[in-house]
């Protein structure tokens, strides 16, 4: 892109901009030349990018969310939380930009709507049950989204699988303590699943081309690595970077006694240590749901993305050791100009 | 799919593109392979989930010497998942050596090369979750492997190759699901193939007659069909398949069941180190994998000496002589009676079991009850309640003792065979009767890589190699164990043509357009290796070219397919 210094940059609204994704995106929108981001952030926290413009803003507040979008070009919809939050976030987000002048929206889904979907899957393919009540909410969410675009708004849905890379608690963070603690490793049948890995910065590329391309507009895509490997795959690999080896292989046997057992008697430890407010942190449960997604046989299928949206791919190996970096605390990631270097654009 | 056979309507035809017989390991590496590949696969086993009498029985057959070969219904399962359930789980590839013509050893080289077969090592190797393809001490971990003894660098050997162990990986518990999950890959338990049925000049196979032991039967009609039953049932369904071609299928130039191998194995000699330091045990790569060094005999010595291929590992004293003085090793002996027949046999002594010696037994196992309790603890620790299985038994022994575990190639002789016997199983298919037999080239491998490595022992002042009572008894040792466990190799060889083969490079049935046989009973020449690992690299490799033949269109002047009569899908 070429920056033509007599048009302003589009201010870019970053909704759930305290979080793990909202952050990254922050960061990658202040080195575009042509968006400039602005934090919505709840209460007083300020984000952790500097120079960044905030808004206070509880996303549920359906003023707060008006004056938010005031001479606002985009917005992108971050909100994580509680599923109830995260819909009605949505349900308000896309009121207020009826009536606001946005361009353009992009909404964060999942994969979890398809649920219990499996083998090759697309962005028209209808979710089977079971749906988690996480998958139920995203698609409360979307529902809003494409009502919103049915209202004559303009909007884009993704779908990314598990964002894993630096900052990401769930997947990479959750998942470096468990396999440290040796709770997690090889998992042999129990980890034949396919591990439909996103890149933290693919979704924020993807986020971004989203914004700006013509070809995005109202339509809905997955967002993760093309050649997924399976979950044992994932574990061993990132075990080994993480130097938590020799990698464990973990009996049926056990994995049982850790959703069956283990992740119920956690659960109530982590609520008792909340509620006498001791100052320890509780294990990571392994959760049933969890157990099922190692086994679950779907892959998402990322073709639109490639072709519409022209989405590049960073490699499982260079993912897995910028996630290493960031559990070793050493550094947070690498340059964005290394990182240009590995990421391959998918030419179809 | 998993389905049973019992269910099938009665004399009904199934029919697919692909039949495969035999579900293990070769069977089911080839329908993993096969299932993205559009084509309809149908996977026929004989048995059930769980071992079953009356299937394990139709494994019962004769043995011309008991003292050399185990009865065939031992060392191998009838069931899904085939031996597979049992094995020891021990992965090495082949040597280079191995695929040459080498002109001491009889009927050697292989039509294909090692870069062939070695293509296909990685992805076997990922089957049998053996870590990576790693086969080098010193970078299969990082910093390496530690050596067997510290400062021994013989001449004649390589000390730097090693093996790595599978879980053991049980194929059909580990890869059951995705079996039952794929909807071009049908698996029928129960089902016995008892013929193929060729077409009248013999050219094809047209179907096989499937039979289950409660009395149903019907028949399969494919495109293709794939025998991986194993180094001996393999022959014997293709000897019994007699209507058309009258001495069995692929057996015009008398080579079928002919070139029967095993390894020439065992644990011999006794070696006494001088306080060199000795690691004889496991060494866990980082992903997990258990490893273990070798002492190869290297390529140059096979020239030199005109030698078979042969490995020794450093190993414990033998068990069943109580002059090792240890407390873990008599346990085990004493204990013998709870160890299944395959591992057990080594546990049988030279001589008779005396009173007396079961009492110097006991007597290791007061004296030394700790090490007794230790091992123990470890083995249920490592290996009962394990996943991933400590492989077998480590003891270091009190005296600065050591005996010398080999495993040597065979050579192939066409006289070392199996054959149709004359009594028949519950199905009327008549059983097999197995003459196997070694000859001088076996013996002198062996005795010379002894003399070889003792003399590398001498020279290096390291310590003394001695075998007891004396060194003439040598080929006593390779009688000991005979034909080694549960490695079947080289009945249905394969051949560069027809007068040295039964099978072509592709493992397609000389002169049977639609037949292939995976599995060791193709190999023709045995290696030091222990086979699974290879011959999951062939039912790989053959499950791309049966995938590559099926996708070429139909060549002017080819048989059209059979119109199908039924279909599963």
């Amino acid at each position: 892109m070429s920056s033509d210094a007599s048009i302003p940059p589009s201010r870019v609204l970053v909704v759930g901009a305290n979080g793990f994704v909202g952050r990254r995106l922050v960061e990658a929108l202040t080195r575009e030349p042509r968006l400039q981001p602005v934090a919505a952030v709840r209460g007083h926290r300020r984000p952790a990018v500097a120079g960044v413009e905030v808004v206070q803003c509880d996303a549920t507040d359906p003023t707060a969310m008006q004056q938010a979008l005031a001479g606002i070009d985009y917005a992108v919809n971050c909100v994580a939380g509680n599923d109830a939050a995260m819909v009605a976030a949505t349900n308000v987000l896309c009121d207020a930009a009826r009536r606001s002048g946005l361009r353009r929206l992009v909404h964060l889904s999942s994969m979890a709507v398809y649920g219990g979907a499996t083998g090759l899957v697309d962005e028209a393919c209808i979710a089977v049950r079971p749906v988690s009540g996480y998958g139920m909410a995203k698609h409360a969410c979307e529902q809003a989204v494409r009502d919103y675009i049915a209202d004559g708004g303009t909007a884009v849905i993704l779908r990314p699988g598990c964002i894993y890379g630096p900052g990401s608690e769930q997947w990479t963070g959750r998942i470096a303590r468990l396999l440290r603690a040796g709770r997690l490793g090889d998992l042999g049948a129990d980890g034949d699943g396919v591990c439909n890995l996103t890149y933290i910065d693919d979704l924020v590329a993807a986020i971004v081309l989203s914004l700006i391309r013509d070809e995005a507009a109202d339509e809905t895509f997955n967002i993760a690595t093309s050649d997924p490997p399976d979950w044992n795959f994932y574990l061993t690999r990132f075990a080994r970077a993480l130097n938590a080896t020799p990698v464990q292989r973990l009996s049926g046997r056990r994995l049982k006694l850790e959703t069956k057992l283990g992740a119920p008697a956690l659960r109530l430890a982590a609520i008792g240590t909340r509620l006498a407010r001791l100052p320890i942190q509780v294990p990571d449960a392994i959760t049933p749901s969890l157990a099922t997604l190692f086994r679950h046989d779907i892959r998402l299928d990322v073709h639109k993305a490639a072709e519409r949206l022209g989405l590049g791919e960073t490699s499982l190996e260079w993912g897995l050791a910028a996630s290493a970096r960031w559990v070793a605390g050493l550094r947070p990631e690498p340059s964005a100009q290394q990182h240009d270097l590995v990421v391959e654009a998918r030419q179809r | 799919m998993i389905g049973d056979a019992r269910r099938i309507v009665r004399d009904a035809v199934l029919t697919a593109d692909i039949c495969i017989v035999g579900g293990g390991a070769a069977g089911i590496a080839l329908a993993l392979r096969l299932r993205d590949s559009g084509l309809r696969v149908l996977l026929l086993e004989s048995g059930g989930p769980s071992e079953d009498k009356a299937t394990q029985a139709l494994y019962e057959g004769e043995v011309a010497d008991e003292a050399l070969h185990s009865p065939p219904d031992k060392y191998r399962q009838r069931r899904f998942g085939g031996s597979t359930t049992i094995w020891g789980g021990r992965c090495v590839p082949f040597d280079p050596i191995d695929f040459d013509a080498r002109p001491w050893m009889p009927y050697s080289g292989w039509p294909i090369s090692h870069e062939t077969v070695a293509r296909w090592y990685p992805e076997a190797n990922a089957l049998v979750e053996a870590g990576a393809c790693d086969y080098d001490a010193r970078t299969a971990r990082e910093g390496g492997l530690r050596p067997v003894i510290a400062g021994f660098n013989p001449r004649e050997f390589d000390v730097d190759r090693i093996e790595r162990f599978s879980c053991p990986t049980d194929f059909a518990r580990r890869y059951r699901h995705r079996l039952e999950t794929t909807q071009q890959v049908r698996v029928l338990l129960q089902a016995n193939v008892t013929r193929l049925r060729t077409s009248a000049d013999g050219a094809r196979v047209d179907s096989a007659e499937v039979r289950t032991l409660d009395g149903n039967r019907f028949q399969v009609q494919a495109d293709q069909f794939v025998v991986a039953t194993g180094g001996l049932e393999t022959p014997r369904l293709l000897l019994a398949s007699n209507d058309v071609h009258a001495a069995g299928i692929g057996n015009a130039r008398d080579l079928l069941g002919r070139f029967y191998m095993s390894h020439i194995a065992g644990t011999m000699g006794s070696l006494r180190l001088h306080g060199a330091a000795v690691w004889h045990g496991y060494d866990l790569a980082e992903d997990g994998t258990y490893c273990r060094r070798r002492i190869a005999l290297s390529e140059e010595a096979q020239h030199t000496h005109a030698l078979g291929n042969m490995v020794f590992r450093l190993h414990h004293p033998r068990i069943p002589d109580p002059n090792h003085r240890t407390g873990a090793l008599s346990a085990i002996y004493l204990a013998k009676h709870l160890i299944s027949y395959e591992y057990g046999k080594r546990l049988t002594g030279d001589g008779p079991v005396t009173a007396g010696l079961w009492l110097r037994h006991v007597g290791n196992l007061m004296t030394d009850p700790f090490g007794a309790a230790r091992f123990l603890a470890h083995w249920v620790r490592h290996r009962t309640l394990a996943a991933r299985k400590f492989p077998s038994v480590i003891i270091r022994p009190r005296a600065d003792l050591f005996s010398l575990d080999f495993h040597a190639e065979q050579a192939p002789q066409p006289d070392s065979r199996v054959t149709l016997g004359h009594s028949v199983d519950a199905f009327g298919m008549p059983r097999l009767r197995v003459d196997w037999r070694y000859c001088e080239l076996d013996v002198r491998t062996v005795a010379t890589g002894f003399a070889l490595l003792r003399q590398e022992f001498a020279e290096s002042g390291l310590g003394e190699l001695k075998l007891e009572p004396s060194e003439s008894d040598i080929e006593a040792v390779v009688r000991r164990d005979g034909a080694y466990g549960g490695h079947h190799i080289g009945t249905v060889r394969m051949g560069d043509s027809r007068a040295t083969g039964v099978v072509d490079a592709n493992c397609r049935v000389f002169g049977v357009n639609n037949l292939y046989v995976a599995g060791s009973s193709v190999f023709p020449t045995s290696s030091q290796a222990n086979p699974t690992l290879t011959l999951l690299a062939l039912a790989l490799r053959l499950a791309d070219h049966l995938h590559a033949r099926a996708a070429r269109p139909i060549e002017v002047g080819q048989v059209p397919r059979v119109s199908r009569v039924g279909s599963y899908a």
